[in-house]
């Protein structure tokens, strides 16, 4: 059998033992690398490399190195999951850098990381002031997170004081053109719904790339004719905004007239419209 | 423009707004903004109440101008 032919086979074998080996492993090595993850795959590499070029001469051999070091992080990660000393030794600790706002010296020697790495990794996580830290840990994967400082984080409705009303994610009802008939059904609407709804919107629907249904049933629309501008749906704001109206008109009346029975029935209806204001405003306006 | 037009506008105005909160709630959502919407709609339609009641009057006060 000619040289090359013979790598060809074997490379071809190994190609498809390893993506299975690899498999067994499990997802963990690609989504969050430790050090250990890093020696694995590396090991995993050299071997499958060294033995598809042919340079081992003990072929069993090199399969054996192969399956021990596929086997034994698979093992050694099933067991991780169990104990958490073997965690430990496994992926390591946590090491807090930051804490208190101060820097602890001793900890960052500890991890091996200079003072630049650490304002580098915060400046990452756009923190440019490393007085803004609270506090900030190096996960064992080498990524650095940070708590800022309460008055340096950003502002949320919590802390503005401002009520929020809990939504649904939005439905893709169509995509590349094509309408998703499960998400349509999800929220309760069919073709015929979306057919109107795009009509109202003056678009045809082989145009639409992207449309998206959010939990009042508004359709937000994204075309493959950029040229068209899609009016965005408005129905939220302009119910807030004649509900505010009404209000309004009521109060009007209540002062306009002379009838005081009426104008009592007026001052009624706007305390009614404006107690519905403020309980909508979260969800028509936010 | 007499009040009773502008009673009459405000009106229709309500019941548009009625419809929609009722609309929005209907489709899917999840239960604490149906909630929300439903019950804001039963607001409106109080309101609508009064109105038409007060609209009867104003109707008979000025006949000339009855109807839509």
């Amino acid at each position: 059998m000619s040289e090359w032919l013979n790598i060809l086979l074997r490379s071809a074998g190994l190609f498809a033992l390893t993506l299975l080996l690899v498999r067994l492993i499990g997802k963990r090595l690609t989504s969050r690398l430790t050090f250990f993850d890093l020696v694995t795959g590396i090991a995993i590499g050299v071997i499958v490399a060294a033995l598809s070029l042919n340079m081992v001469q003990n072929f069993a051999g090199g399969l054996v190195a192969l399956a021990v070091w596929t086997v034994f992080p698979a093992l050694l990660y099933l067991l991780a999951i169990k104990y958490k000393a073997v965690r430990d030794i496994l992926q390591g600790k946590e090491t807090v850098l930051i804490n208190h706002g101060k820097v602890l010296e001793d900890k960052l020697l500890e991890a091996r990381l200079t003072p630049e790495d650490l304002l580098g990794q915060l400046r990452k996580k756009n923190v440019f002031n490393f007085a803004d830290v609270e506090f900030a840990v190096l996960e064992p994967d080498g990524e650095l997170s940070a708590l800022l400082k309460k008055e340096k984080q950003p502002a949320t409705p919590k802390t503005l004081g401002l009520a929020v009303v809990r939504e649904s994610v939005p439905q893709t009802v169509m995509l590349d053109g094509v309408v998703m008939d499960e998400p349509l059904a999800a929220m309760g609407l069919n073709r015929r719904w979306l057919h109107t709804e795009l009509a109202k919107a003056g678009v045809a629907p082989e145009n639409v790339f992207l449309a998206q249904v959010d939990s009042l049933g508004q359709l937000y629309l994204d075309l493959f004719d950029d040229a068209i501008q899609v009016p965005k749906p408005r129905a939220r704001e302009r119910v807030y905004v004649s509900l505010k109206k009404c209000q309004a008109d009521c109060e009007l009346y209540a002062l306009g007239t002379r009838n005081p029975e009426a104008g009592k029935m007026y001052e009624e209806s706007a305390r009614l419209l404006e107690q519905a204001v403020r309980e909508l405003e979260p969800l028509l306006t936010r | 423009m007499t009040v009773g037009v502008q009673v009459k506008q405000t009106l229709a105005e309500l019941k548009g707004i009625q419809a929609t909160l009722k609309t929005f709630a209907q489709s899917g959502g999840n239960k604490e903004a149906n909630a929300l919407l439903l019950k804001n709609a039963r607001r409106v339609a109080l309101v609508i109440e009064k109105m038409e009641k007060r609209l009867g009057t104003l109707e008979f006060e000025e006949p000339q101008y009855k109807g839509f």
